[in-house]
Order: structure tokens, then sequence, then C-alpha cells
């Protein structure tokens, strides 16, 4: 029993010891933006899985870009079969780290709350890219291209491109995007603003009877999941129709819907797209897919930097948008990119600066 | 233990003891020594980050679900089988207690109660088609992984539901501030020295115990470093925990870990179902001959997996704040790898709970230092797997030369002098006998 006694003093007298001398910090609020922060700090990326390219595209720009600036980037990917919890994990090691921005391209933006709130406390300022981050009210900026009139211009892209096939009315299907991602309600929306109408009054029709976005939803933004989609409808709705028009979130799905169409020895419609991925301005060249969406990722990485280098001088970004993105808890103050279209018509003039791009317009 | 092999126990093989005795501890210190290796190198690397208060409270709220899947899934491989429906079944839980709080209102502790008897209910059903109809569980855990992940997706139509502030505190809260301002959670320091005192108690009831039953404890001295070098790791640890930013100290779902892991470190060295899971996975015939319900050991197993996926599953949900259709994949993958690490059979009849835990820890780190580092996923995933076959790979090889480990290797001599009629030592951290063979000591 002696000994008992003996540890247990030595423990409690090293309590105390070590009680004097805490270093613990307190919350840090929201407040870190006002002062600003060291040209040298660590600035996070975290982006979702490598399955698009578009988020590869901008990993390797926010590298340069904010190593450029002076920052120590830390860009990190998740996991293409772990997403959410890799990105979980991700964030909280940015603020192990230190960093005094975090700029998150949410996999799943419901899914986030924990992490960024402790973000915040311990001082570092989130923007969210691309995607919203949702229930929280620890985000402090929104910075992505104008989604809703994404979804317009896919609707007037649709029905420009039908025009072109003669007199309707047209048979269409839609597609939309993964439902854990809050983008695909707003582009779906924006092009059913432009559909709807012309649904209504009979120009055009959705064979299949498939309109509601639970029905059109394609989990995980997966191409496999479209294909699957298209095959169905193909088998069970145009033996004997033609199919004129497929309204498509972005190219991945537009090649994989056009894949489909072409296993099926069908004729391919008009298939929408956005993102301008490399082998859908090829397929658009090749007269394939009608037409992309121009949301250059340089300019996107660019006004996110952009934010930060504001920020570190302890001034307040500028933001264009203040009532449009609610997240369920506040307003999300928003910069918005305008979006632009891209046809085989103006492919050459859309890509002139892209330095990808441009070959394959000539 | 005779003379001459006591005269040829020397001071290294008494140090050894503080790892308890019999090979599987010997393991235990195998894997013991890789996790205390890695973090030490990650130290190192992250320029002292690793063990600091965030990043160790972090650690244990990110990885307590993933170690709670490790405890049941020991135990399904113990008996011989494999659960592959795990992650499927915590994300359709997660998903039924999600919408029953945001649709039907549910007060939280209710929705955890309905979440466990959720799990309880998919457990039942899949025990039966293993211990009753007879249908492999690998099998039958497949199905569930497509049966539940499917479910997931039709009761949340493939959407993310968010949760009330209150369920989140068992995936996101810490013990509260109370007491006077010392600088420290006082809470966590309280924690700390509740578990510096059972240790120095279980340590000095362990040698009354060896002395009134006649058995040569180890020398005293032995028994003091190791209660020293214990405690102040406890002590370390939490002011560690106790030191983290104003509002986080020990996370919630840590203490849930923590009482989980006593609970069935008991239950599968010391109780009669316990020995059962052991003796049904190392032999099954000669455990039913010996009168041993291996079909009701079997239902029950795979039943308690299903509620520990249900209670990770919703830990995770209170993290995230919201459930997902993307929760818990590849969580049994996890699992899995953190059981083999830490010294299981896939032939079954060997493991234990806390080598699993420290091999579930094992992951832990390396992947949370990897993260730190800012190493891409796609590195962490190629690493993570090497580790796994090198780790087993080594156990395996070594046992097909006739060695424990590598520790064994070093001290063979010492060894076989020491092992034979060794009575198993009452203490909280040594691990259990391995073998499936009944003890003299224990009932049958």
């Amino acid at each position: 029993m002696r000994k008992i006694l003996a540890t247990t003093a030595i423990a409690a007298v090293a309590l105390m010891a070590l009680s004097g001398c805490s270093t613990r910090t307190e919350t840090a609020g929201g407040d870190g933006a006002a002062a600003g922060f060291a040209e040298d700090s660590v600035i996070g990326v975290a982006l979702p899985s490598k399955t698009s390219e578009n988020w590869v595209l901008a990993g390797g720009l926010f590298e340069d870009g904010l190593e450029e600036a002076g920052y120590k980037g830390d860009v990190q990917y998740a996991g293409a079969s772990t997403t959410v919890k890799d990105q979980q994990d991700q964030i909280s090691a940015m603020v192990t780290n230190g960093a005094k921005v975090i700029i998150i391209g949410a996999a799943d933006g419901g899914q986030l709350a924990t992490q960024v709130q402790s973000a915040r406390d311990a001082g570092a300022i989130v923007i969210a890219y691309d995607r919203l981050i949702l229930n929280t009210e620890a985000v402090d900026y929104y910075v992505a291209y104008d989604n809703f009139n994404v979804g317009e211009l896919q609707g007037q892209a649709l029905l420009d491109g039908l025009a072109t096939k003669g007199d309707g009315p047209y048979n269409i299907e839609l597609f939309s995007g993964s439902s854990d991602d809050a983008n695909s309600a707003v582009f779906f929306g924006g092009a059913m603003s432009v559909l709807q109408p012309k649904i209504d009054d009979g120009t055009l029709v959705v064979a299949s009877g498939q309109t509601d976005i639970k029905q059109t939803a394609t989990a995980g933004w997966k191409a496999e999941n479209a294909q699957s989609r298209m095959d169905a409808l193909l088998t069970s709705t145009y033996s004997d129709k033609t199919l004129d028009g497929v309204l498509s979130p972005n190219d991945t799905l537009a090649r994989a819907i056009i894949t489909s169409v072409k296993a099926a020895g069908k004729d391919i419609p008009i298939v929408t797209g956005q993102d301008s991925e490399v082998e859908s301005v090829k397929s658009i060249m090749a007269g394939e897919q009608y037409s992309t969406i121009n949301k250059d990722t340089r300019v996107l990485v660019a006004q996110a930097i952009d934010m930060v280098n504001v920020l570190q001088k302890g001034d307040t970004p500028e933001v264009n948008d203040t009532e449009s993105y609610d997240n369920g808890k506040i307003v999300v103050p928003a910069y918005l990119l305008p979006p632009v279209i891209v046809t085989k018509d103006n492919a050459a003039d859309a890509y002139a600066n892209d330095p990808t791009l441009a070959p394959l317009t000539e | 233990m005779s003379e001459d092999t006591s005269t040829r126990t020397s001071a290294l093989g008494d140090l050894k003891k503080i790892f308890g005795s019999g090979s599987s501890n010997l393991r235990q210190f195998g894997i013991l020594f890789s996790l205390i290796a890695i973090i030490l190198l990650f130290q190192y690397l992250t320029d002292g980050l690793t063990l600091s208060s965030g990043n160790l409270i972090n650690l244990v709220s990110q990885y307590s679900y993933i170690l709670i899947l490790a405890i049941g899934m020991v135990m399904v491989i113990i008996a011989g089988h494999i659960d592959l429906s795990v992650g499927s079944v915590a994300a359709f839980t997660g998903i039924v207690v999600a919408t029953a709080m945001r649709d039907w209102n549910m007060p939280w502790p209710l929705a955890i109660l309905l979440g466990l008897v959720v799990g309880m209910l998919i457990g039942a059903w899949q025990g039966a088609w293993v211990a009753y109809v007879g249908v492999p569980a690998f099998i039958v855990t497949l199905a569930g992984m497509l049966i539940f992940r499917g479910g997931n997706q039709v009761i949340g139509n493939a959407n993310t539901v968010p949760v009330p502030d209150g369920f989140t505190i068992i995936g996101s809260g810490y013990l509260p501030e109370v007491g006077p301002n010392t600088g420290y959670n006082n809470l966590t320091l309280l924690l700390g020295l509740v578990i510096v005192l059972a240790v120095i108690f279980s340590e000095w009831r362990a040698r009354r115990v060896q002395k009134i039953m006649g058995s040569t404890p180890a020398p005293l001295w032995v028994s003091i470093v190791k209660v020293v070098l214990l405690c102040s790791v406890i002590v370390y640890a939490s002011i560690l925990f106790a030191g983290g930013r104003v509002g986080t100290s020990f996370p919630v779902s840590g203490i849930i870990l923590g009482v989980l892991v006593l609970f069935y470190a008991f239950v599968t060295r010391n109780t009669i179902f316990g020995r059962h899971v052991y003796a049904v996975g190392g032999n099954k015939l000669a455990a039913e001959l010996s009168g041993v319900k291996s079909r009701r050991v079997n239902f029950l197993v795979m039943m308690n997996m299903s509620i520990l996926a249900s209670l990770a599953g919703m830990i995770f949900v209170a993290r995230s704040v919201a459930s997902g259709p993307q929760d818990g994949l590849s969580w049994e993958l996890d699992a899995i790898a953190a059981v083999f690490i830490g010294g299981a059979a896939v032939s079954g009849g060997i493991g234990t709970v806390i080598g699993s835990i420290i091999g579930g820890l094992v992951m832990a780190v390396l992947n949370n230092g990897l993260q730190l580092l800012g190493v891409g996923s796609d590195w962490v995933q190629i690493i993570k797997g090497m580790v796994l076959l090198v780790a087993v790979g080594v156990d395996v090889w070594n046992k097909s030369q006739g060695r424990p480990s590598i520790i064994g290797l070093l001290t063979r001599k010492k060894k076989t002098a020491e092992f034979p009629a060794e009575p198993p030592l009452v203490v909280p951290d040594s691990g259990t006998p391995e073998s499936a063979r009944p003890q003299s000591t224990l009932p049958n």
C-alpha cells in the first residue's frame, strides 16, 4: 500500500506542477479575419476524390498558385471510396497544422459541420469552393460559378440544339447530379426553369415520364450509374421511339449517356454537358456531344487565391451575392463568376486562352 | 517453475513479464512496440504535432468508431467467421435514426436506443442465417452489405439527413468544463487520476492473488517499473487531452470506446461465453464434443457485431452532424485490417480485443500522421496496404519458423525456460491466452 500512496502522490504532484504552466488556448472566434496573418502561413485546400478532371486540375492550380503567392499550400484529395471520412480527417489535420484559411471543395457539404466549426474555433477562415457547406454557421465565404445560371444555359442549349433537328415535338430525357451535392438541385432547377414551359406546352416530351429530381439523380456523379440508367431507359421507352435530346448535368455523365446510346445502336441525340473536360471537347468537335459549359477552373482558383490574399492583409474580400446561398443556418456571402456555354461554333473562341483545350478546337 | 529454469531467468526475462506472459502477449508486445515506434517517428516528422493536444483529441474522435467495430470484428474472426456488412449496417442504422429524429421528432436518447434495437434485429437476422441455416458468414454478410446499403438509400432517398444538436454529443461531444479554472479540463484530469488508481490497485491485487495461490510473482521491481511506466503514460496523456483548446477535452466517443474495451476484454478473457468463442473458432468439433453450444455462440457473436456496428454508425452520424449515403463505405476493411494487424488468425481461434485495438491504433496513427504531412490519400492507401501485408506476413513467417514473434526470437532461449506452468497474470492490460484449449483454471 505504501507504493500506491507514493505513486499517487507523484502523479498528483506532476499534475499540479504542470497545471501551473498551461498553454491552453481560448477559442479564437471569427475575428481572425480582421487581423490578417503572416505571408507564409499554411493555407489548406481540401478537395474531393480525383474522379473528375476538374478537381485534379484545380488541385494543381492551387498548389502552384499558393506557392507563387508565398504561402505554404496544403492541398489534399479524399480517397475515392471514403471521401467523406477522409475529408473530415484532412480538414482536422489542416487545423492541427495551423492553417489560416481552409478552402474546401466538399465531397458531401452536409457532413462537414463539426470540422469547419473546429476550424473556426481555431481561428481559421473557411471558404467553400464550388460546393456550399451546409448546416453550419462556420462558413465565411462561398466562391463558385453561378450554378443556377449554368442550369439555365444548359436548358437553353438543349432547346437550341433541338431546333437544329427540325420541328417538334421532341422526345427528351433528363439527368441530374448526385443528390448529396447541393449543386445538383440548383443545376436542375435552372435547367427546368427553361425546359418546364416547353414541356407544359407540348414542345418537349419526357417519354419515360421521369421528371422528378429523385428519379433523375445520378448517385455519386458516377458515369456507370448514368450509363446504366440510360441503358434502362432505352430498353424500356425507346425501342420504338427516337430520342432527340438528353439534359446531362456534366460532361462525364454526357459521355456515359452517349456511350449507352451508341451501344444500343441509336442515333446520338442532343446532349448537354458542363466542365469542358478534354474528352468532351473532343466529342463536341467530332459532332457527338452538343454543348458543354466553360467554367474556367483557372479563373475560379485565381478568385479563391485572391480572396486569401485580401484576407492575409486583414481586409474583407469582395462578394457579389449575399442573398441566394442559405445553407440552413446562415446566408453565406458568395462571389459568383459567370459561366459560358460552349458549342462547336464558339469553341475556338471560348478556349483560346486554355493551353490544353485550344489545340483541340483547331 | 523449477530451480533450474528460474536461475536462467534473466533480467530481460523479468522485464518481459511487464507485458504478462504467454506467446500472445509477446505478439502484442511486438505490435505495441511498432505502435510506439510509429508514434515517435511521426512525432519527429511532424515537429511535435502528432502528440499535440488538438491532434490527440482528433485522433480519438476520428477513429473511435472504427475501433468499436474492431472489438466486434475480433470476436467474429476468433469464432472463425468474417463480417463484411458492418459498414452498410452502420449506414442503415444511421439513416433510420436520423430520419426518426427528423420526421417523428423522436428525442435523441430514445433514437439511440432505437438504433441499438435496429442493430440487434439486423444481427439476429444475419446470426440466424449463419448459425442455424449454416450459410457461411462471408456470404450472409456480403448479402447484408448489399441489402443494408440499398436500405440506406431507400430510406434516405440517397440524401444527406441532418441530425439535431443534442444527438451530436456522442460523436463530437467532450467532457464538460466543471469546477475551478485550473487551466485544464478538470474532468479529464480526474478521469486520468481514476485510471492511474485503478492500474495501481489491479497490479497490487494481482500480486496478492498470486501470493495467495502460492505462485511466484514477478520480482517487485518489475511491477514497479510497469506501474510507473503505465502511470506516466496515462498522466502525460490526460494532461494533453485536458490541455486542448477550451471547449475541447477527452471526447465522449472515446469514453464509450474505453468502456466497451474494458467490458469486451473481460468478456473474452474471463467469462464462459468468451472462452466458448475461442473454443468454437479453434476447433468446432472438439468444442461441440465438450458440450459447447456452437450455434448459440455463432448467433450471439454475429448479433453482437451488428449491435456494435449500429453504435459505430450513430457515432459517425453524430460526428458528421448528418447521415449521408456514403457513410460506412469500406469501414469493414478498416476493422478487419485492425484485427489482423493486432495478431488474429484467419483460421479463427486466435486474437484479442486489446491486440485489435492496438492494431487499429497503428492504422489510425499512420493515417493521421500521413495526413498531417500532407501525403495524398492515394499514397496513404498504398502505405496502409503494405503495412497490413507486412505485419501479417512477419507474423505468419515467424509462426512457420516456430517463433512467436521478433521479440520471441531475440529472447528465445529464455522463453523456453519460463514459459511452462506460468499462471495467468490478472492485470487489465495483459492479453488473453490465445489458445482455444481450455485452461485448467477456467470452467469449460
